[in-house]
């Protein structure tokens, strides 16, 4: 069992009277595919939010290969090696793909070395067809590829994808596992998923953990939590287990 | 085919720059005729500059007057009180702009005021330094403080012809296109168009937004402060109505209408606009009050509904057609 990479340590995340994440608490280790699922509204993207820094949370802790994290801003976290993409993709609209992908590229080369950056994540993301085209032009399944690209751009030890995987047909969704799967076994990059789409999370995941109203209702590998009677619950309500 | 097209590209390049540095040889004793191009390069100088904050970073800046008055008072005063040269006087009132920039960009940027909010207090700034420079005596107060008469000094930055200015001008807007040019392609323009799309996602990937944001304002401000100082010289006085609302919101009009971003745009604008509001000044302007705000406003409004994007791609686009025609005959 590989060291833990990121700890997340009691976190809560209170929006007014709503408890969005209450004590949260989970480990990634290095190298792995490490999947959250969840309910509508469990608060996975609000532990994205509080993980990645685009939220505060209330109390708990991160630390990110044991360093505190906790409430630092997202690019200060991005330059440590940790960096996201959203749900709902937040292109560039009027960047091209190749200057949207400069942007991450940036992050840790100068010069001439930022167009061979870009150039290999590019290929990695089956890109380069699409180069010079807008990404307001772009339909969904390259756009997710894009936002996947600028953020490898940044050379992630941690990689956190929020549904990347929804609203794409089974063979774009093969395609997109396929460079997932590459990523982690040849760049070492380690995932997290958010993912509503099972056969992706089923497909990748080594470990899963299951948010309901902001608790960790489970833990454990896909077959431990296809079959936990509490994780049946919350997706099909009482009484489906049987 | 490509050579070709970049000699074409250079070939206008120069026709455009001998057309720039001749015209004023051109016209040379009439007066009105300099003032009027030295305006459109002022115009088309702030509204370049305006492109780093406003086109680049997205962020809707309304405060051009307030770096404006800054400049023009720093490098006035410097002048009135202890004989310093405007040469000098415009880098410190640059400087100076800088400084209020920066003063005021930080809590603002730290506190995350954006979009309309951030609009909103920008255009306040340009009215709280108007009032406050009407009432702080020393300085400023509400009667013209005329700079030093001199028939003709280098030093004073003093002529009896309003050349001079258009060729400093011209530079200036030389500078500002070139500062431009270079931002947009380097990491810092890159980091400031991808934050004026998105924040958040600019943030994830590693920019830090709050510093680019304010590094944008105070190359922004500092164009601005030292076009404002060189203004103050053209026109021999300072007064705190150089602190102005309407001048700010046209800066920026024009950086929008000549298509966010882009380098050339807003010169194109400055160039197209200002030529048509002084004509209309001057051939309606006599007949009924406003009368030409009214036709400029609509001018405006047909370009907001028929050319969204601005001037400048459309123009681009005009240019690459006639271009592939030239090539290809």
């Amino acid at each position: 069992m590989s060291a833990p990479i990121l700890q997340v340590s009691q976190l809560t995340k209170r929006f007014g009277s709503l408890v969005a994440l209450n004590n949260v608490s989970l480990e990634i280790r290095a190298g792995e595919i490490f999947s959250i699922i969840g309910p509508n509204g469990a608060g996975k993207t609000t532990l994205f939010f509080n993980i990645i820094g685009l939220q505060k949370p209330d109390s708990g802790r991160v630390l990110f290969n044991g360093t505190d994290i906790t409430g630092k801003p997202p690019h200060t976290i991005c330059d440590l090696g940790i960096t996201c993409t959203f749900q709902v993709p937040r292109a560039f609209a009027n960047m091209t793909v190749e200057e949207a992908v400069r942007v991450g590229a940036y992050k840790r080369y100068r010069g001439r070395e930022v167009q061979r950056k870009v150039d290999e994540v590019l290929r990695i993301c089956e890109l380069e067809e699409y180069r010079h085209q807008r990404c307001c032009d772009m339909g969904l399944a390259p756009l997710r590829r894009v936002e996947l690209a600028r953020a490898l751009a940044t050379e992630p030890t941690l990689l956190l994808l929020d549904e990347a995987g929804a609203g794409l047909n089974p063979s774009e969704l093969a395609g997109l596992m396929d460079i997932l799967r590459r990523l982690n076994e040849e760049k070492r990059i380690t995932l997290c998923i958010v993912e509503h789409v099972m056969q992706m999370v089923m497909g990748l995941a080594q470990r899963i953990v299951v948010l309901d109203y902001g608790e960790v209702i489970a833990e454990g590998t896909p077959q431990e939590i296809s079959t936990n009677p509490r994780v049946i619950e919350a997706y099909l309500g009482k009484g489906a287990v049987c | 085919m490509r050579r070709t097209r970049e000699g074409l590209n250079r070939l206008l390049l120069a026709a455009l720059l001998g057309v720039a540095l001749l015209l004023p040889i051109a016209v040379r004793t009439d007066q009105y005729t300099l003032v009027l191009l030295t305006t459109i390069l002022l115009y088309g100088v702030l509204a370049t500059a305006w492109n780093v904050i406003g086109g680049l970073a997205g962020q809707l800046d309304l405060a051009a007057g307030a770096y404006l008055g800054l400049g023009a008072f720093t490098a006035g005063t410097l002048l009135i009180r202890l004989n310093v040269s405007p040469w000098l006087g415009m880098v410190l009132g640059g400087l100076v702009a800088v400084g209020f920039a920066v003063l005021i960009g930080y809590p603002l940027f730290r506190f995350g005021v954006k979009e309309v909010w951030y609009a909103l207090s920008s255009a306040a700034l340009v009215e709280v330094l108007r009032v406050t420079f009407l009432i702080w005596s020393q300085v400023g107060g509400p009667v013209e403080r005329y700079l030093p008469y001199h028939e003709w000094s280098f030093y004073h930055l003093r002529f009896a012809t309003y050349m001079p200015f258009y060729y400093i001008m011209l530079g200036l807007l030389a500078l500002a296109l070139l500062v431009n040019h270079w931002i947009r392609h380097s990491k810092l323009g890159y980091y400031l168009m991808a934050l004026g799309e998105n924040e958040e996602a600019a943030e994830v990937l590693g920019v830090n937004t709050q510093k680019c944001k304010l590094q944008a304002l105070a190359i922004y401000a500092f164009l601005v402060g030292v076009t404002g100082s060189i203004y103050a010289c053209m026109y021999g006085f300072i007064h705190p109505n150089f602190f102005s609302g309407p001048m700010s919101i046209e800066v920026a009009i024009l950086g929008i209408v000549g298509g966010m971003g882009i380098t050339y745009g807003p010169v194109m604008a400055a160039i197209l606009l200002v030529s048509v509001r002084e004509f209309l000044r001057a051939n309606l302007g006599g007949q009924l009050e406003g009368l030409y705000l009214v036709v400029y406003a609509t001018v405006l409004i047909l370009i907001a509904l028929f050319r969204p994007q601005g001037l400048g791609p459309m123009l681009r686009q005009a240019y690459d057609r006639l271009l592939s025609r030239l090539v290809k005959e």
